[in-house]
């Protein structure tokens, strides 16, 4: 398919721009179907080996099968796994329970953080796209942060044609986002074509699968009886409701994802 | 086929409620949207708006203005990803941003208030950024009771603008996004217009002819994979083939390419829009381009352009760096030739010592040495940014030394 293929060069040409123009980039996995197209866009971007480390936030409240799907794949892909754990907040049994804001910020973005200062990342390769959310329709493709891994929303550098800032003078890290033009659609049929492993949550039992995949107390699955990709891919052609409606850090008040977001949230 | 059109225009004229219109008519929005949106316009007290669609920043929802630029997208006869710009001033940037990735523009004017200095600036704009194909849509109809002409009046007046930037052939659309007047549907109340609703002008756009044009091949970098040396790129115009004979410049190697490589695969030719590998007996480097030794590249030190300032002062002899396809150099504003009224077009100064923010300027730049087009030949490669700390203007190459 033409649309495939011209989503996909222009992906492979926004990873090598970040592999050329940044000394330490590492590349965020949630294990998710985005991310995981995400990381084999870095294959074929470098020819087969990523060159750099894939990191995996771990909240330690993921599902089951996503730590299995991570671990299998990682090894079949010859990944340099990376996992960031904020280790404090868990063994002080922070959680859910805290409120979904304070929960993923602690476990989510400080992990990140700590990761980022112990590594001394300065990109950060992220699989998030336009049309998942109104905020991550506003982003950039290369998208400064500051030194405290604020997202200046208010003032976003100018990007014009494929000719991207990369300049981290008083910034921490940039975050790269090779995918932001690609919808759900298009991504489930990259992984169609591709023959992508994703998890088997997302495909329907009982007359209910998982669209989105992310911390199991906060992520519920959609009605569907969608089995097979095909089948997924039909009914994203004809449904009407939110990607993201199973996320409960969506939708608890508005523009909590703008208030993650600013902090360095995902 | 994918579209993408821009929608610009003053601030306050409507360009986020028409495209929240034309999601809303054609069955885009996605469930739980509305009452997400009806309960936000509660919380703030505010009436229920198709904008809120896009303006997703609580500060957008507060001064009930766009600060940035959103992208969405919906299924037409096209498929659209429609660009939203914020209509103020302080923010040309985030226009430039927005617009800067548009095949196709809308220009929005207000029935209510025609003409306005960002309807000026943004048709300018666009008219830089090389797009051709350009609609107009008079919006809020409904707040002149669908007068005729209310609507002939800003018809002449936006032509006027439009031609002096050279326009011909325009569709002027009269509509009302509030009411969903001529956006989606035809409008009941405007019996006196017998032209194409918004979303026919939009569904008629076809693609642009592709022409013949000579291979350009930006180098990105080179990677040694199983002790082969590939280097990686993409092609920005013409085609190349496996075989081909090229030259790189500025780094003036020349060689034969071996092998055109894919991830587990290998190619016999490429085209624009390509990304590749090329496997080849000679050592260019990152900013490199390549062409055929028979339609090569030319790299030289100076160049004319047309720039926009979005900091506050660019002075003749400033130095700074400029960046045009993969390659960053340093750059001298050897002379401006003249400073133009980013919102008229008109020039305002000739030779002058220094340009302000948001002006346009013919300047002559004096370069290390670099590849670039004539912006109407070759745009891809004739379109550069200026960078001071960060990425402070943007232009087009006129004139390329040769």
């Amino acid at each position: 398919m033409q649309e495939l293929k011209d989503l996909e060069n222009r992906s492979i040409y926004i990873l090598r721009e970040a592999c050329a123009e940044f000394k330490r980039p590492a590349v965020l996995w949630s294990t998710g179907k985005d991310s995981t197209a995400t990381l084999w866009l870095c294959r074929k971007a470098f020819f087969d080996k990523i060159p750099f480390p894939v990191i995996h936030i771990d909240t330690t409240y993921k599902f089951k099968s996503m730590y299995a799907f991570r671990d299998n794949l990682a090894k079949e892909w010859g990944m340099n796994l990376v996992i960031a754990k904020n280790e404090e907040a868990i063994e002080q049994g922070f959680g859910p329970k805290d409120g979904k804001f304070e929960c993923c910020t602690r476990l989510k973005t400080h992990a990140l953080m700590k990761c980022l200062d112990d590594n001394g990342f300065d990109a950060l390769i992220l699989a998030i796209r336009r049309d998942e959310h109104g905020i991550r329709a506003k982003e950039r493709y290369f998208s400064p942060r500051n030194s405290e891994f604020k997202w200046d929303y208010k003032d976003q550098p100018l990007e014009m044609w494929d000719l991207y800032q990369s300049l981290t003078q008083d910034k921490t890290h940039t975050r790269v986002h090779p995918i932001l033009h690609w919808r759900e659609l298009d991504v489930w049929e990259y992984v169609r074509q591709e023959k992508l492993p994703v998890n088997p949550m997302y495909f329907a039992k009982n007359g209910k699968r998982y669209r989105s995949l992310g911390c199991e107390p906060c992520t519920l699955p959609i009605e569907s009886n969608a089995s097979t990709i095909d089948e997924i891919v039909k009914e994203l052609r004809e449904t009407k409701i939110a990607e993201r409606s199973g996320r409960a850090q969506d939708k608890e008040k508005a523009f909590t994802m703008q208030k993650l977001r600013a902090l360095g949230y995902m | 086929m994918n579209v993408n059109v821009v929608f610009t225009g003053h601030v306050d004229h409507g360009k986020s409620t028409l495209i929240g219109r034309l999601l809303y008519d054609s069955d885009s929005i996605k469930e739980g949207q509305v009452t997400e949106i009806q309960k936000l316009a509660e919380e703030y007290k505010r009436r229920f708006e198709f904008a809120y669609f896009l303006d997703a920043f609580d500060d957008e929802l507060k001064e009930e203005r766009t600060i940035d630029t959103t992208k969405v997208m919906f299924k037409g006869k096209n498929l659209y990803t429609v660009t939203d710009v914020p209509g103020h001033k302080e923010f040309i940037k985030n226009m430039l941003t927005g617009a800067s990735h548009a095949d196709v523009a809308v220009l929005v004017v207000s029935a209510e208030e025609g003409v306005q200095e960002q309807t000026g600036r943004h048709a300018f704009l666009i008219h830089m950024l090389g797009i051709k194909d350009l609609s107009v849509a008079v919006n809020k109809m409904d707040t002149v009771e669908y007068d005729k002409a209310v609507f002939e009046k800003i018809r002449k007046d936006v032509t006027k603008l439009l031609q002096s930037l050279g326009y011909r052939d325009l569709n002027f659309i009269p509509v009302s996004a509030i009411e969903g007047d001529n956006v989606y549907q035809k409008s009941e109340a405007m019996s006196w217009y017998s032209g194409p609703t918004l979303i026919e002008a939009l569904d008629t756009i076809r693609p642009a002819k592709i022409e013949t044009k000579p291979l350009r091949f930006v180098v990105q970098d080179n990677y040694t994979v199983n002790s082969d040396r590939i280097i990686v790129g993409r092609v920005e115009s013409g085609i190349l083939h496996k075989g081909d004979e090229v030259v790189f410049q500025p780094s003036t190697v020349k060689g034969k390419v071996e092998d055109i490589r894919v991830f587990n695969g290998k190619l016999e030719k490429a085209q624009a829009g390509d990304s590749i590998g090329l496997v080849i007996d000679c050592n260019p480097n990152r900013g490199d381009v390549c062409g055929l030794i028979t339609d090569p590249p030319v790299a030289s030190n100076q160049f004319t352009g047309e720039a926009v300032l979005l900091n506050n002062y660019l002075r003749q002899g400033e130095i700074l760096q400029l960046r045009c396809g993969t390659r960053k150099v340093r750059c001298e504003v050897k002379q401006i030739q003249e400073r133009i009224n980013s919102e008229t077009g008109v020039v305002i100064e000739k030779y002058p010592q220094q340009i302000r923010q948001h002006d346009a300027a013919t300047i002559v730049f004096a370069t290390e040495p670099l590849v670039v087009e004539k912006f109407s030949n070759i745009p891809e490669l004739g379109r550069f940014i200026l960078i001071q700390d960060k990425n402070i203007g943007a232009g087009v190459v006129l004139e390329a030394a040769r």
